[in-house]
């Protein structure tokens, strides 16, 4: 269904948000149709909204979605639109909730170390304010200074710094949702606001998170605070082949140091395409085929302790410790480095503007190398086919503190200028050929994106089994009238089946 | 779609790309509108991708025109930009989303779309070759230098100081302290034989033919006088004269180009200079746009500001203030002075945090919207210049 | 920082570093020029601005640090501590 100017539902979400509030404009809806993800930008207006509405309240948001449902239009949240799975892109037109200008912060409770703030809030401006008690919330993401809480929420996303301090689902406490009739509800471990663990009924929380908006939205919410680190300490070491630096970062992300906050990767794929344009790699001798960096956070002698037992245990695996500058300097620039698009190369050298595609799964230690041979033949395929696809090589960074498992990154540079029909259909093959891989080797289909995507989305059903078949019963439970994120996870077929 | 805005999509499209292939919009939070708007049709990334459409058919800049009105120019956006941050200088090619909207302002009024406000400005400046600042002196050519009355000022010679709209008709103090303290340093210099407004607000606002005429006038006007240096205490100027004067003249541009506060950074390290009157303060600094984010000036200021005794100062750091504007620019106030009073308020508010009774800044352009908001925070907003001025013990 | 318009325009001499990277400033590198001439070309780029966009990502790669953590702690450092 779609909304038409002039139709009585703009006046009557006028009456709700003020006139300034609902946007019709062309230009408006264009802008929130697209997400950093690529897509063929002749498509591009497919996906417009029919119009954009920017609430400033819980009560603004229930009262939208009221109306939607009454009227059975489409709804889709929208933070800050760099989520990487599609997910605030509208399939069906309809109305955008872009939730940017619930942004307060409402409480800094000092004694229970909590923090109330609307969900349009980004972390790294959050953080300048709590910086003032000595305070942090460490959801580090490497969209940090750019992704907002709502969507964090949304996606049930993934930090850098995750082994040390846990992810957005143990970062966020609880949070005010409004469900697709518009009614408000608190999620949270039982009811509290600042409660971490509870065992009263069911866990809603963590069902209201990463669904990517089609089950409601989430307006304020109660995060976690820490005291903000003494210090930091971030070695990078080079390595003369994978294997041993392989080996190297199991090694360090067993070690049990506590103030351990992760452990990254970089195959050699990853260093040769470093050696494109980053200061620290052009320089490094050719014998440098991969890169590990582990990242401790905490008190200044507990971070000296455990330094020094991974740098000893890096030592004794035949790391060479890259020095300070590059540690220190690399760390830092760990959200900015790597979506720049003029790291594109055609075949013949050229540079070109490329889309980052960061396609990501969930692998367990010792599967890493066989995904990561099979993953890079997948890129091959794709760029001996054709110069709009470049394998930008691969990262695999510790999902927690034991090791277990990674997420594990290829990134593709996608020339979207030049992202034709027969380009796309490639890409969504080789999207679905990936999201195999990670499940014939025991993984998930994604550790921080989401996968609602075209082409992953086709293998979502079986990597849940019997809970994709629960996960229909919930969302026609809660959404009664498929209003919410229409068309996403093939959630449409709840739908089909009553009929 | 007219052939100017085909010709213009093609112009920009490769820059366009370079932003809607990241489109991660590291740009937002530092944005000072879209801090107080929250509205993504603002920020730098749409501003980029409209260009993406336009090229597409999908829309014309008379859909657009007027979103492009909310920027200041302040430069934050495009320097936070990893494209430039992290991969400008290697690739030499950064984001300019500043010089973008300068462009589609253009486009705009080359296709016959004015926003009132602007229009009736730069017409008023046209006729009146200054900027209808209002409020002081009357805006006319013979009052040009009525700030500089008793300072028994040369015309001329081989250094000038130029003064712009905002000072030389409304913070007159501005000016006039600058003068005196160079005298006092016996610093030469002249005033321009017949200044006209630098034209780089015309430029701002999309008024291109204008902006040219007045640079080439004033060009003229310093070769005529055998002018070689040129003096500039307002960074708007500053950013006119090496960044559009040069576009404009290329190769034959040879005026040398010197900003006032590294002048006077220099001459009190050289000892030229010793502030001595305790100035009872408690204070912080505004990094102006222009100077900070766009030129990378940030030391000269505070080494001024830690030379006066008596200053009690409260640093912010500089990467922290790249998401503080006044709202003073761009045209923003002239066009949507509401949205530009929300921003200083924001500003202000950051400084009042700090306990400071004193916000000063080196912009006499942020001067006027920052006062305006201090007044409701019991905050004074003084300019740099007059506060060493009075730290030398020269009379205003 | 006195602005000449023909020193702005006049870059210190390209040395070689790698096939795909020179250097004109001390440590500062840049993409081999030949590398961008078919599909998106070089700008204008004056003498300050590339000073300015390397001063401020060292000045924001500072920040960052000091953003997550009072204190940088120094593995050269440690690793002596190690020797000892
Ligand atoms: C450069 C870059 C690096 C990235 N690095 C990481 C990383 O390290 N870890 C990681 O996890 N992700 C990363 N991402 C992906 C992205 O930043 C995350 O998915 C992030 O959580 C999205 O947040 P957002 O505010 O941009 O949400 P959006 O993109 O606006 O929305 C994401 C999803 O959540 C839904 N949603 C939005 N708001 C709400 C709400 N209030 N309530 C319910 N649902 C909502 C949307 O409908 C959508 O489905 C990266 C992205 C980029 C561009
Ligand atoms: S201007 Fe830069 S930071 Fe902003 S969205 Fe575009 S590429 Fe990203």
């Amino acid at each position: 269904m779609t909304v038409l100017l002039g139709d009585p539902v703009l006046e009557e979400l006028r009456q709700i948000l003020g006139t300034d509030h609902v946007l019709t404009g062309k230009a408006d809806r264009l802008n929130r149709a697209r997400v950093p993800a690529p897509f063929p930008v002749h498509r591009w207006a497919e996906r417009m909204p029919d119009l954009v509405v920017l609430p400033a309240s819980t009560e603004e948001v229930a009262e939208v979605l009221r109306l939607a449902n009454s009227l059975r239009i489409p709804v889709v949240p929208r933070d800050g639109g760099t989520g990487l799975t599609d997910g605030a892109v509208p399939l069906r037109g309809g109305i955008v909730v872009d939730v940017k200008r619930i942004n307060q912060i409402k409480e800094i409770d000092l004694d229970n170390r909590t923090c109330t703030a609307g969900t349009g809030i980004n972390a790294l401006k959050l953080n300048e304010v709590l910086a003032r008690h000595g305070l942090i919330y460490p959801d580090d993401p490497a969209s940090y200074p750019c992704s907002l809480v709502g969507g964090r929420i949304g996606t049930s996303g993934w930090s850098l710094i995750g082994s040390r301090y846990g992810h957005t689902r143990d970062l966020v406490l609880s949070f005010d949702h409004v469900l697709p009739t518009g009614r408000v509800i608190h999620v949270g471990d039982g009811i509290g606001r600042k409660i971490t663990k509870s065992s009263s009924g069911y866990q809603l929380k963590h069902l209201f998170m990463g669904h990517q908006g089609t089950l409601g939205i989430a307006t304020e919410a109660t995060l976690k605070l820490f005291p903000k680190p003494e210090a930091e300490f971030s070695p990078f070491w080079a390595f003369e082949d994978y294997d041993t630096a392989y080996r190297a970062v199991g090694a360090l992300a067993r070690a049990g140091v506590a103030t351990f906050a992760g452990a990254v990767l970089f195959d050699e794929w990853k260093v040769d395409y470093l050696r494109r344009d980053d200061e620290a790699y052009i320089p490094q001798p050719s014998s440098v085929k991969a890169l590990v960096c582990a990242a401790l956070y905490g008190y200044e002698d507990e971070v000296r302790a455990g330094g020094r037992r991974l740098l000893r245990i890096a030592r004794s695996l035949g790391a060479r410790y890259l020095g300070d500058e590059i540690s220190e300097g690399d760390w830092a620039a760990r959200h900015d480095r790597y979506a720049t698009p003029l790291h594109g190369r055609t075949r013949s050298g050229q540079v070109v503007p490329m889309s980052w595609h960061c396609e990501d799964a969930s692998i367990n230690y010792t599967n890493l190398p066989a995904v990561r041979l099979a993953w890079h033949e997948i890129a091959d395929r794709l760029r001996r086919e054709s110069d709009v696809f470049d394998d930008w090589g691969m990262f695999a960074y510790t999902n927690g503190a034991t090791g277990a498992d990674y997420l594990t990154e290829i990134d593709i540079g996608i020339w979207e200028q030049r992202l034709d029909d027969a380009a796309w259909a490639a890409w969504v093959r080789a999207k679905r050929d990936l999201a195999a891989v990670a499940l014939a080797h025991g993984g998930s289909i994604s550790a921080c994106h989401g996968s609602c995507r075209e082409g992953e989305v086709d293998l979502v059903p079986a990597e849940l089994g019997g809970g994709y078949d629960v996960m229909l019963d919930i969302k026609r439970a809660i959404d009664p009238n498929n209003i919410m994120n229409p068309g996403k996870y093939l959630l449409d077929q709840a739908y089909a089946e009553k009929s | 779609m007219p052939d100017p805005e085909k010709r213009f999509a093609e112009e920009w499209r490769n820059a366009a790309y370079n932003c809607f292939s990241s489109g991660h919009k590291f740009c937002r939070e530092v944005c000072p509108v879209m801090q107080v708007t929250r509205n993504e049709s603002w920020s730098p990334t749409a501003f980029h991708a409209n260009v993406v459409a336009m090229e597409k058919g999908e829309l014309e800049v008379a859909d657009v025109a007027a979103d492009y009105v909310n920027c200041t120019g302040c430069g934050a956006c495009e320097l936070r930009c990893p494209n430039s941050l992290f991969t400008g200088d290697f690739y030499r090619f950064r984001t300019r989303t500043v010089d973008l909207v300068k462009a589609v302002r253009g486009l705009a009024v080359s296709q016959g779309v004015h926003q009132p406000g602007w229009q009736r400005w730069n017409l008023l400046t046209d006729e009146r070759r200054h900027e209808p600042v209002l409020n002081g002196t009357p805006i006319e050519q013979e009052r040009v230098r009525d700030w500089a009355d008793g300072l028994d000022l040369p015309i001329g010679g081989e250094t000038i100081l130029f003064v712009d709209c905002e000072a030389a008709f409304y913070r007159t103090s501005v000016p006039r302290a600058v003068a005196r303290i160079l005298n006092l340093a016996g610093y030469k210099f002249g005033l321009m034989n017949e200044q006209w407004c630098c034209g780089g607000p015309a430029a701002e606002m999309g008024y291109e033919e204008q902006a040219r005429r007045f640079a080439q006038h004033n060009l003229d006007d310093w070769r005529a006088a055998g002018v070689r240096r040129v003096l500039v205490l307002d960074p708007h100027d500053y950013i006119t004269f090496t960044e559009d004067y040069p576009k404009y003249f290329g190769d034959a541009y040879d005026i040398e180009i010197v900003l006032v506060v590294e002048l006077l950074a220099e001459l009190i390290r050289e000892g030229r200079l010793t502030p001595h009157v305790p100035v009872e303060r408690t204070v912080t600094y505004h990094d102006p746009c222009r100077l900070s984010k766009r030129k990378g000036v940030w030391r000269e200021p505070r080494e001024i500001l830690r030379a006066i005794p008596g200053v009690t100062f409260h640093d912010v750091d500089r990467v922290t203030q790249w998401s503080y504007c006044s709202g003073g620019g761009g045209g923003l106030p002239v066009e949507k002075p509401e949205l530009t009073a929300k921003i200083s308020e924001h500003r202000v508010g950051k400084a009042a945090e700090l306990g400071v009774d004193t916000l000063v800044s080196a912009c006499p352009w942020s001067e006027r919207p920052l006062s305006e908001a201090g007044k409701a925070r019991s905050i004074d907003v003084v300019d740099l210049h007059e506060l060493l001025a009075e730290s030398l013990g020269v009379a205003p | 920082m006195k602005y000449r318009y023909q020193e702005e325009m006049s870059p210190p001499p390209v040395q070689r570093v790698t096939d795909v990277a020179i250097t004109r400033f001390e440590h500062v590198f840049e993409v081999e020029p030949g590398l961008m001439t078919e599909h998106v070309t070089q700008q204008t780029f004056p003498n300050w601005d590339t000073l300015r966009l390397v001063r401020s990502r060292a000045d924001h790669l500072a920040w960052m640090h000091r953003h997550f953590a009072d204190k940088v702690i120094s593995g050269e450092e440690l690793l002596d501590d190690l020797d000892e």
